[in-house]
């Protein structure tokens, strides 16, 4: 079992030189005055590139509003995030948008495909809308290791759920972003289709060196991660390395979730 | 439910401002049309029946005098009162005026329960030598008027008389005509009337108008008499008098009905995606208890609310737009329009119209509505399925009514009935718009790989959003379709009633004035002197002389050169004009001879001849042949009639021309009787401006309907899409970008309806008035083609515009929110 270790909110984030992502006294609050809600406090923590990070935490602890302003989703409220060496909270939306594009892929728990495209268009729909073209090698890669060939020309009703999470996947890691989020991507799936995916996100970790960052509130989803960090109330509450399902349990249990 | 209800009608009442708008113009132009009608026809009635409505019994005949039936009548118990109707015509000098001018001379009833004259000076005349004038004559109370009357034999008698009263004909159409006088039934006698071809009757005390009618009917008879009682002869002429009138009703009717039908399928589509919109809300209903019965309750009470509300709104709009035009118009117009005349069952019908519409059309998305199963509320959301399952229902009864519909509307064309055309027209338009939905995703799809070439990725997206939706795009470009159909009809539709109604009055009236000698020839300088006279344009003299007909018999002759004639007259259409070696024989005429078109027609006079070629003529025209011919056998013939165009100017100046030309005639000889023709033209030319006038406004207010429509729809859209767009912007599409791309699906799918509603709306504006017009007369259509290219202009912009609102709203939503509320 091993222990967490705990930083020290407010002290800025050792700096990383190999960090893909990392955010340093990161705020976001909703409304103002007293009916403020502090969804993030003032969070600092760094992701390594080529590691599979999973974010955890008890229901409001802000993980998924984390992940939104380390992705460029949602602005913070104070802070910075950095994206290997640009800030992007220092960026406008068309900057970011054109950031999220090009550098950072998606995987969403539900709602992850246009149903007006094909699974096809749907994998190479960031770089159409980059203005770029799919090596057509690395685009053979992907599909065959994600096993969508038969399934290219379906719309997104056609598949199961756990094809659709694929096909996600492969157009995260067609344009090989700086790092891919994953919002719950197991959320709505069967444990088996859940293991499929989760096992297809880890080996794209340790066979292309892409880096995962996962948010999820399912202990046997994080114990497919290097790391995990953990989250209570808008601030960081710990972190585990090479977690089990049972040491996540364990840890989730300290922060009273 | 009724909490729910009330609270859908406030939560969402802004999203009905679309149906609401359609219900409203639409029941509005139903109800106006309706009450201008009435109020048409009561004016009309009031003026020209104002003789009649107040009498028990009418006796009038077309053949035989009833002069000899008087004291018959009169001796019939039951009947208190007769009027005898003497009519005749005088030539009357007024103090001030330099020339005479002729007045129509009609009698004033002894008692008084049978005159009907409305004063708006002075009194009606108690003895001989004393007149009551219509304001036309411009003579005022206590003028003394030169009356020169004419026997048979031309010989004039002079006498005065004084004006004791002006007698006001409002709403009377003939009134700008010529003046009238209303003298004693002895004074009417003395100046030459002779026969007398009507009786107006009034009951004595106690008995009833049925009784006289019957005594009456039962005393006079006669071929040609006819007995009817007040009212219904009052009916009788003024319905004569408004044959025009309702012509134009039934085109108004016309397109009355298609915004009601186009009204129902606006709610229909925006009722279909509110409750689109709202499948969660009702599963959630279902799912705490609402039974299906219940959801449907509460959707179409929605719709009986919305329906009833706007159809208030409608009829109260409606009568306020009849009641402008009607100030507008006025009473001294061709369709007279005194006051507004709003009976009960306009409004009633309005209302009903509007409601049931309403309700009716909410019906199929209220039963889709019911179809919400209650674990829909439960199921996380997942995306719309793409194909429309109804598609094949909907092509097979789309196929159904258009292609019979169209049919019955070529049908209407050639048989020229809109009684057939018009059902054709609904039938097949529904069909269309039936249709609509499966042949407008194709057509976009063609458009939008054109556009794809040259719009980058957002256009690449909007046309793939446009192409593999169908069922929205295919109902945004219905909304869109409909309305264009609608202004394309209208346009079109006015156009051709406009050229058809110029084109008919020029043929009805085709001269402006007519100067005609009474028994002797006109003097020959008249043309000449006429000819200077401000605003007249040119004049054509028509010559007359007596010869000697194919049968040996004297016959009067005129001879026009048909190059002058022609020219100073506005259209030849219905009147035939000789040539050379031609004479023109009226039907009549031609009976008489026994001779057929192209027959050889010999004329004669003192000891000359010349052979001619008869041209035969339906209509009514003296025998006629070329001057050069005429003065080859009548080397001085005389001069029977002046005809004079006047140029172009507004009524007032007109009537003014005419009051000049009239003062010169009569310096020159003043038996001779003057007929401004053009007056009744131009009323009716002003009355037809103003109706084309009030469709182009509401042809504005369509405009308006289909861009709230369209704005509604992509709002909507925008909406369902959420999810759709925030994923979009996640990966990497800018704002701007999204805006582009719904631009471009906007300005694809309008383009698209636009192009197809001018096609089709311009066929059905086309249809429309060839069939509704075929009955008044020949048809001219006119495509307004400026007007035409327009409306796809604006109709794209409009949807371009529409775009920007939902575009700005897509655009701000952060990705993040989008997903998140998933």
């Amino acid at each position: 079992m091993s222990v967490p270790v705990m930083t020290v909110p407010g002290e800025p984030p050792a700096p990383v030189a190999s960090a893909a992502v990392r955010a340093a006294g990161l705020r976001k609050t909703y409304g103002s005055g007293e009916t403020a809600v502090h969804a993030l406090a003032g969070v600092d923590v760094a992701f390594a590139a080529g590691e599979f990070t999973a974010i955890m935490g008890p229901s409001g602890s802000g993980k998924s509003t984390l992940m939104h302003c380390l992705a460029g989703l949602d602005t913070a409220s104070g802070g910075e995030v950095w994206l290997g060496d640009t800030e992007l909270t220092r960026l406008r939306d068309d900057q970011l948008t054109t950031l999220r594009r090009r550098r950072i892929g998606f995987v969403f728990q539900a709602f992850n495909l246009l149903p007006v495209l094909d699974a096809r268009e749907n994998i190479v729909l960031p770089m159409q809308l980059a203005g770029q073209r799919p090596d057509p090698a690395w685009f053979d890669a992907v599909i065959a290791r994600l096993g969508l060939r038969e399934r290219l020309e379906h719309r997104p009703h056609e598949l199961s759920g756990g094809q659709q999470q694929r096909v996600a996947i492969a157009r995260a890691l067609l344009a090989r972003p700086d790092v891919v989020f994953a919002d719950e991507p197991t959320g709505n799936l069967d444990s088996r289709s859940g293991a499929e995916v989760l096992g297809l996100l880890r080996s794209s970790v340790k066979e292309t060196g892409q880096t995962v960052v996962m948010v999820t509130h399912d202990p046997v989803a994080a114990s497919y991660a290097d790391r995990v960090v953990l989250l209570a109330d808008g601030r960081l509450a710990g972190e585990l390395t090479d977690p089990t399902a049972e040491t996540v349990l364990d840890a989730l249990r300290g922060l009273g979730a | 439910m009724r909490t729910v209800l009330l609270a859908q009608l406030r939560t969402h009442a802004a999203r009905l401002i679309a149906s609401t708008l359609a219900v409203v113009i639409a029941v509005g132009f139903v109800v106006a049309t309706l009450v201008l009608n009435e109020t048409s026809r009561s004016t009309v009635l009031n003026a020209v029946g104002a003789r009649y409505v107040d009498t028990a019994a009418v006796v009038s005949s077309s053949g035989e005098p009833l002069t000899g039936d008087v004291d018959a009548v009169e001796s019939l118990p039951s009947v208190g009162a007769v009027a005898a109707a003497w009519e005749t015509s005088v030539q009357a000098d007024v103090p001030g005026r330099t020339g005479s001018q002729y007045l129509a001379v009609e009698t004033v009833a002894d008692a008084p329960e049978l005159r009907w004259q409305q004063l708006s000076d002075g009194r009606l005349p108690e003895r001989t030598g004393e007149l009551a004038v219509s304001e036309r004559a411009r003579a005022e109370v206590g003028d003394v008027l030169t009356i020169s009357t004419y026997d048979a034999e031309g010989e004039v008698t002079e006498a005065q008389a004084t004006v004791t009263g002006i007698v006001r004909l409002e709403g009377d159409p003939e009134a700008g005509l010529y003046g009238r006088a209303f003298v004693t039934e002895q004074q009417v006698r003395d100046w030459g009337a002779t026969d007398l071809y009507e009786l107006r009757i009034a009951a004595a005390p106690g008995s009833s108008d049925a009784q006289v009618l019957a005594d009456v009917a039962a005393a006079v008879t006669g071929p040609d008499v006819v007995v009817r009682s007040g009212v219904e002869q009052a009916e009788h002429e003024a319905a004569m008098l408004t044959g025009d009138s309702t012509a134009l009703t039934s085109v108004l009717l016309v397109f009355g009905t298609v915004a009601v039908v186009v009204a129902g399928l606006v709610i229909a589509n925006t009722f279909a995606v509110l409750l689109a919109q709202r499948t969660r809300e009702l599963a959630l209903l279902r799912c705490v208890g609402a039974t299906a019965k219940q959801v449907r309750r509460s959707v179409l009470g929605e719709a009986l609310a919305t329906g009833f509300v706007s159809s208030a709104v409608g009829v109260a709009a409606g009568i306020g737009l009849a009641g402008l035009i009607s100030t507008l118009v006025g009473s001294d117009s061709a369709i007279p329009l005194a006051g507004l005349t709003v009976p009960a069952y306009t409004v009633l019908a309005g209302l009903l119209v509007g409601t049931l519409v309403t309700v009716l059309a909410a019906l199929a998305p209220a039963r889709a509505a019911t179809r919400v199963a209650p674990l829909a509320a439960l199921r996380p959301v997942d995306p719309a399925p793409l194909r429309s399952r109804p598609g094949l229902l909907r092509l097979v009864l789309g196929l159904l009514m258009a292609v019979p519909g169209t049919a019955l509307l070529v049908l209407g064309v050639v048989v020229q009935s809109v009684y057939v055309g018009l059902p054709g027209g609904v039938l097949s338009f529904l069909g269309i718009v039936l249709l609509a939905q499966r042949a407008v995703p194709p057509v976009v799809a063609a458009a939008g790989g054109l556009v794809a070439r040259i719009g980058g990725v957002p256009a690449r997206l909007a046309a793939g959003n446009a192409t593999r939706n169908p069922r929205r795009t295919a109902a945004t470009a219905t909304a869109l379709l409909i309305g264009v159909t609608l202004t394309s009809a209208f346009v079109v539709g006015a156009a051709s009633t406009r050229a058809t109604a110029t084109a008919g009055l020029d043929a009805e009236f085709p001269t402006d004035v007519v100067v005609q000698g009474f028994s002797d020839d006109l003097p020959a300088s008249l043309p000449a002197t006429l000819g200077d006279v401000d605003q007249v344009v040119r004049t054509a003299p028509v010559l007359a002389a007596d010869v000697t007909g194919p049968d040996g018999e004297p016959v009067y002759v005129h001879g026009v050169d048909a190059g002058t004639a022609g020219a100073a007259m506005r259209s030849t259409d219905k009147v035939l004009l000789p040539g050379p070696g031609q004479v023109v024989v009226p039907e009549w005429a031609a009976e008489y001879y026994s001779v057929r078109d192209g027959d050889p027609f010999p004329l004669t006079a003192d000891g000359r001849s010349l052979d001619l070629v008869a041209q035969v003529t339906g209509e009514n025209q003296p025998l006629m042949v070329d001057a050069a011919d005429l003065r080859t056998l009548a080397p001085e013939p005389g001069l029977a009639e002046v005809w004079v165009m006047l140029d172009d100017a507004d009524p007032d100046a007109q009537v003014a021309a005419v009051d000049r030309v009239t003062d010169v005639v009569a310096e020159a000889d003043e038996t001779a009787r003057v007929t401004g023709i053009v007056t009744m033209r131009d009323e009716i030319n002003e009355v037809l401006d103003i109706l084309l006038l009030v469709v182009t406004g509401l042809l504005a207010v369509a405009v308006v309907i289909a861009l709230i429509g369209v704005g509604n729809t992509l709002a909507l859209s925008v909406v369902e899409r959420r999810q759709e767009n925030g994923l979009l912007r996640a990966l990497g599409l800018t704002r701007g970008q999204l805006r582009g791309l719904l631009a471009w699906e906007a300005v694809l799918v309008a383009g698209v309806a636009s192009v197809l509603g001018v096609v089709v709306g311009g066929a059905y504006g086309l249809a429309g008035a060839a069939s509704v017009l075929g009955e008044v007369g020949d048809i001219v259509l006119d495509v307004p083609w400026l007007q035409v290219a327009a409306i796809v202009v604006v109709a794209t912009l409009a949807g371009l515009l529409a775009s920007v609102l939902p575009a700005r709203r897509a655009a701000r939503t952060a990705p993040v929110a989008a997903i998140a509320a998933a």
